[in-house]
């Protein structure tokens, strides 16, 4: 029987970027996943070998918005690798503390597609609320809600006034009493329990084998993180826990993200304790970079992002090579998407968190005989909440 | 047919195109229908359907191997539509203008009539010049 | 655990150029004992592969495999040197590490290295491009 699907995207309203995935489908359930992607090429690597290393740090921002502080994070680690530049301690507490607090963010926005992908409106305007005292202490912090230009090589640009930090302190209290509902009563539910749990797992041995990073690798067991493994910065020095889930399915993965903020907002909070006794250089003037290799990476909100390059001498790279972490998570789809039903197909490829810059949403369905369907994923899966809520709630 | 402006600026349809950007600019979109800035106040809201939009958001340089569908999709639209470009890479191609994947000329591809520059603009940046499309519709 | 000094051990006579810095190993082998050195990275010590480089320099084209060790945060860094640059050829790590699939997917595509036995050789960037590509994609200037 031939039946037509009309994708869903790339130009939805709620999926920015493009990545066209191709579904193939038996009956209701799910056989085999393709992937095309390429719309969102700039030619970052060609980019940046014309440009000196603070310019590639400005360039290197503007890969992806969400996580706009990740990459020029391990860009400036790649730098400093090639001659072991040392920074001040007071530029390893703010750099810290950026970093956390963009991992805050990034996951109270994923916290509210997934609830706009299941049908929960309310936990996406939600979480995207409370996101909005996060970008308002970027913006006093560094001028602008996100593309922040704070790194440099050898420390940070701006410095944080310690007068401001008490006001700091207040909005992140505030912000955390709200996140602490939200993390008891999204976790605990029966209906998103039923919905989520089992589905989309991701086994640890593919895991492995696909060389998935972050949340992705945690939440199957595979105990990765660059925060522990490799510290740089002032990871070092605060006390935090790097989560590990055994069952590797969409609901350990939103649990996972849920835990990962609370950790977070600890790691703030003592950064701020820190920052509070004033002075200390910021910047370490670094006038020359030798001639060798670096490699930088970072723990970005999806995983480890990766920088190299090669220097000789003058001070512009003649390579920079750039691995992010959707690079290496968007594959496994071919391992947890097999055997799912279509309706948990749009929330199984949410559940790795793809960052959009490399990817877009338009979603082919074919049958093994090469015929496309029409499926509206989105309404399928909201149903599909709507059916087990009724069976839970009677 | 001034008078058909004048409904078309009371409630305006938005579709959102992504070509090639950052989605720092489409995150920013999404925020303005949140509750701290709420546009559906309005009576703007997000559409699915490209022939059911008055104004069409595009972000992003326009790289080689989307234009086809960009233009595409301009063409689909049900005219009068406007064209707003969101930030500064539909404006000048921002920082990527030397790359070998981007369109020479973005107004080849698709006309533009309103430009908001910033990266990413801010959210009150964006809500002043959807004020003003509606004030020029107003007359 | 397995270590640093069991690699230079076990694949001592294969190592050549090596440059040692704190936390990074980068080292020289010879296309015939890539396989040998990846299946000692990935399965003996249990290194997980970062991603992979490639770059031209005047001994040739050169591809550096980045592999990550994440029980010690060290990272060991394989090169293989290929003289020949119009038809570059080099083995491919795909069939013992899927994770090398879109790696080498995409080295293929902008500098033209053909990976032998690569499982799915297709474009990954530009598949569907609009315009013909008669050269590799990162040769293409835009004029």
């Amino acid at each position: 029987m031939t039946k037509t699907v009309v994708p869903i995207g790339p130009f939805h309203p709620l999926l920015e970027e493009a990545e066209s995935f191709t579904l193939k489908v038996d009956g209701e359930t799910v056989v085999d996943v393709d992937l095309d992607i390429g719309w969102l090429h700039r030619g970052h690597e060609y980019l940046s070998e014309g440009r000196t290393f603070t310019q590639a740090i400005y360039l290197v921002e503007r890969i992806c918005g969400i996580c706009s502080t990740s990459h020029p994070l391990a860009c400036v680690h790649a730098i400093e690798d090639v001659d072991h530049i040392e920074i001040p301690e007071r530029a390893a507490y703010i750099r810290t503390l950026i970093g956390e607090l963009e991992r805050i963010h990034s996951h109270l926005l994923w916290l509210g597609l997934a609830g706009h992908f299941i049908g929960y409106d309310t936990v996406w305007m939600w979480a995207w609320k409370w996101r909005e005292p996060v970008l308002q202490i970027f913006e006093q912090i560094s001028g602008n809600r996100n593309h922040y230009g704070m790194m440099r090589v050898g420390g940070v640009a701006r410095d944080i006034n310690t007068d401001d930090i008490p006001g700091l302190q207040k909005a992140l209290n505030e912000m955390e009493s709200k996140l602490g509902m939200i993390a008891k009563a999204v976790p605990d539910d029966p209906v998103l329990k039923s919905r989520l749990k089992g589905v989309g797992i991701l086994s640890k041995e593919a895991a492995v084998d696909f060389c998935a990073v972050g949340p992705t690798a945690r939440a199957s067991g595979v105990p990765i993180d660059v925060r522990k493994d490799e510290p740089k910065d002032a990871y070092g020095w605060v006390d935090f826990q790097a989560i590990v889930l055994p069952n590797g399915d969409v609901y350990d993965k939103l649990v996972l993200r849920v835990l990962e903020t609370l950790e977070s907002i600890k790691i703030v909070r003592q950064c701020l304790e820190k920052l509070k006794a004033p002075s200390g250089p910021i910047l370490n003037n670094v006038k020359e970079i030798g001639i060798g290799e670096g490699i930088g990476r970072y723990e970005a909100p999806r995983g480890e992002v990766f920088h190299y390059i090669r220097t000789d001498g003058t001070n512009r790279a003649i390579r920079h090579k750039v691995r992010a972490p959707s690079y290496v998570n968007i594959p496994t789809f071919a391992a947890s998407c097999k055997g799912i039903p279509v309706a948990d197909a749009l929330i199984t490829l949410a559940s790795v968190d793809p960052c959009y810059c490399c990817t877009e949403r338009a979603i082919r369905i074919m049958t093994p005989d090469n015929n496309r369907l029409d499926l509206d994923l989105l309404r399928l899966s909201r149903e599909k909440t709507e059916r087990l809520r009724r069976n839970i709630h009677g | 047919m001034s008078w058909s402006k004048k409904r078309l600026a009371k409630s305006l349809w938005v579709f959102h195109v992504s070509a090639s950007p950052c989605n720092n600019c489409d995150i920013e979109i999404l925020d303005l229908l949140t509750p701290r800035y709420d546009v559906e106040r309005f009576g703007i809201k997000l559409v699915g359907s490209i022939r059911h939009a008055d104004v069409i958001l595009l972000t992003g340089i326009v790289n080689q191997k989307v234009a086809p569908m960009v233009k595409r999709l301009y063409e689909q639209a049900p005219k009068p539509v406007f064209v707003v470009g969101v930030g500064t890479c539909p404006m000048s191609g921002a920082c990527f203008k030397e790359s070998y994947n981007i369109v020479p000329e973005r107004k080849d591809v698709i006309p533009i009539d309103v430009y908001i520059p910033g990266c990413p603009p801010k959210p009150e940046a964006m809500i002043e010049a959807i004020v003003k499309l509606m004030g020029v519709l107003r007359g | 655990m397995v270590n640093k000094d069991d690699l230079l051990r076990v694949l001592g006579p294969k190592i050549r150029r090596k440059v040692e810095k704190p936390g990074r190993l980068y080292f020289e082998v010879a296309d015939e004992d890539l396989t040998e050195v990846a299946v000692y990275l990935f399965q003996t010590m249990g290194c997980r592969l970062s991603t992979a480089t490639a770059m031209e320099t005047y001994h040739g084209l050169e591809v550096l495999y980045h592999f990550s060790h994440d029980a010690t945060g060290w990272y060991y860094c394989p090169r293989v040197v290929i003289p020949d640059k119009v038809h570059p050829r080099v083995t491919s790590i795909a069939p013992v590490i899927r994770g090398a699939e879109w790696i080498e997917r995409e080295m293929a595509e902008f500098w033209g290295i053909t990976f032998e036995g690569h499982p799915r050789p297709e474009r990954l960037l530009s598949k569907d491009h609009p315009q013909r590509l008669d050269k590799p994609y990162r040769f293409r200037r835009v004029s």
